[in-house]
């Protein structure tokens, strides 16, 4: 049976409070919010029908290119499937850059996040402030790899370039100012009063629900679930690695556990930057066989279903990726009940969805 | 008032500010030295090995053409190119360089290192030897190889015997894929596979 409401309010595909197109269709009963919906399409790239009958060299710069803002942990998901498949063994330097140059990129997108929540509850002068810092991240990243954003850095059986020590340097510098700034960012936004009014207690989404609906990320930790696939991976076990939760379920949580979570990135690229000494590719050819390997993203966890052929060319791939699962927490249990249209598009922004990834 | 209009005098009525305020000039944009930007030739002279063009994964973005002299030049399409360096890396002779990829190489000794790898689908081949008469190595092996195929040299990568196709040498394949276009049914296919490799030049390069 169709619910009477007031009307139908159509937010998308064109907005400009969202990064990527998605058209989320609003029922609403006076101002508050009754039920939404998300519809997607129209960005479907098509990219695993690509991938396929490629070797590995192609395939792990198509898998960069799933998604513009977490190239770096696509690569990286990619390459340690197909190292799982292959049993190459990953030298422990190589490991740590891995490391670096993934925390960096979680940095980036985490700021961008945040940029973006910023900018729809019309704080635009702390958003263009993060987006100033993330610049900073972004040309660290390319320091280290030679690129912004499609860095192509991680191998099979190693990485790409190793870290000259001036960079090392730098790259410490760097994190130092980085950090301070973000100090006084994430302060401006924890205290903000109008901020508050626009966060706490908006887009509310509890544990239960957040497992009901497969949360995952910030999206999950920040309703109270310490859920990391970061846990599960060899090196972050090696540095003591906890995830960071928060147990209030609204926008300003799920905004705050993003901050925290930079902090915790700049912490470990430092315990990273005592690299180890020793080479920096293991060697290893790719071979047949089929496995699934899931990593943490700057939005949750991204699994990686391959199968391979004998001379390491993919015969089947599937990515899940995790902005599915967020998509939906956010159109079924978020936005239920919201005040008003703003926040509407704020709580959207704030689950933090990547189409790009959703649609491939 | 009065104060806030002394204040804002004292701030913008000094010559440096004026100054900056009238001739004020963006900081020229320069590419880091650390950009991977699009390869450029180093001078050095190619010698046609083809490994550049097997590992770009961008279709179409590099091809090896006859240079004005006698010799072989990359040329990239830099609407195709997608600045990943691989052909850099993959290079034995250092002809390409982009940005720091070609000076970390050497400081560190890595390469990437292709090997190939003949497949042959015998249910679809017919033994007709296409592949084998087709196959530029064969050619310079065995000049008078026949036309289904056969040969008596056993120093040719394959060969037809009785009918069907048999390889000898597949280390000696260089992975240009001659055979794989002449055959009639796609039963032949050749795997480039890649590998990264590293040989330490010295202890704590780092």
């Amino acid at each position: 049976m169709k619910r009477t409401v007031d009307v139908n309010i159509p937010l998308g595909p064109i907005h400009p409070c969202f990064k990527e197109p998605a058209r989320l269709k609003c029922e609403a009963k006076g101002e508050r919010i009754v039920g939404a919906e998300v519809e997607l399409g129209y960005m479907k790239k098509g990219i695993e029908r690509i991938m396929k009958g490629r070797p590995w060299q192609e395939v792990m710069f198509l898998a960069e290119r799933v998604c513009g803002i977490c190239s770096v942990i696509h690569n990286m998901v990619f390459i340690e499937a197909m190292e799982q498949i292959s049993g190459i063994s990953v030298p422990p330097r190589a490991a740590y850059l891995r490391v670096i140059a993934n925390e960096l990129d979680r940095m980036q997108s985490h700021l961008l996040a945040n940029f973006s929540y910023c900018y729809t509850i019309e704080h635009e002068t702390l958003g263009m402030y993060l987006l100033d810092l993330r610049e900073q991240v972004m040309d660290q990243l390319e320091r280290l790899t030679g690129a912004r954003v499609t860095c192509a850095y991680i191998i099979p059986g190693g990485v790409r370039c190793d870290i000259p020590r001036q960079d090392k340097e730098l790259l410490k510098t760097s994190l130092d100012r980085i950090e301070r700034d973000l100090c006084r960012y994430s302060g401006m936004f924890a205290e903000g009063p109008m901020i508050a009014l626009r966060s706490r207690g908006v887009g509310i989404l509890t544990q239960e629900a957040a497992q009901r609906a497969h949360a995952v990320g910030p999206t999950a930790r920040a309703s109270g679930i310490p859920v990391d696939c970061r846990l599960n991976h060899p090196t972050y076990r090696q540095l003591g690695f906890v995830p960071v939760h928060r147990a209030d379920c609204d926008n300003f949580a799920r905004v705050m556990v993003r901050f925290d979570e930079v902090f915790q990135s700049i912490g470990l690229i430092r315990k990273c930057l005592d690299l180890p000494k020793g080479v920096i590719r293991g060697g290893g050819v790719c071979k047949a066989g089929e496995t699934r390997y899931s990593g943490e993203a700057p939005r949750g966890e991204l699994t990686y279903f391959i199968k391979s052929d004998e001379f390491g060319r993919i015969v089947e791939i599937q990515i899940q990726t995790p902005s599915i699962m967020n998509i939906e927490a956010c159109c079924h249990e978020m936005i239920i009940g919201a005040d008003s249209i703003a926040d509407v598009t704020s709580t959207f922004v704030s689950a933090d969805p990547c189409i790009a990834c959703t649609e491939r | 008032m009065g104060l806030l209009l002394i204040w804002y005098l004292k701030e913008f009525a000094r010559i440096e500010w004026i100054k900056k305020f009238l001739f004020a000039k963006t900081a020229p944009l320069v590419t880091p030295l650390h950009f991977r930007g699009f390869p450029e030739p180093t001078g050095k002279t190619c010698q046609h090995a083809l490994f550049c063009m097997m590992a770009c994964p961008a279709p179409g973005a590099i091809e090896v053409v006859h240079d004005a002299g006698d010799g072989w030049m990359p040329r990239i399409h830099k609407g195709h190119c997608i600045r990943c360096g691989l052909c850099v890396e993959a290079c034995p002779n250092g002809v390409l360089k982009s940005g720091r990829i070609l000076e970390t190489m050497e400081r560190e000794g890595t390469s990437l290192l292709f090997s190939f790898r003949i497949a042959i689908d015998l249910e679809l081949c017919t033994g007709c030897g296409n592949c084998c008469t087709a196959c530029p190595i064969n050619k310079g092996i065995d000049a008078q190889m026949g036309a289904g195929g056969h040969s008596s040299n056993d120093e040719v990568i394959m060969r037809v015997q009785k009918g069907d196709i048999v390889v000898i040498h597949e280390d000696k394949c260089t992975g240009c894929k001659t055979c794989e276009v002449s055959c009639p049914t796609g039963a032949i296919r050749i795997a480039r596979i890649l590998e990264g490799y590293q040989q330490p030049v010295q202890e704590g390069s780092q």
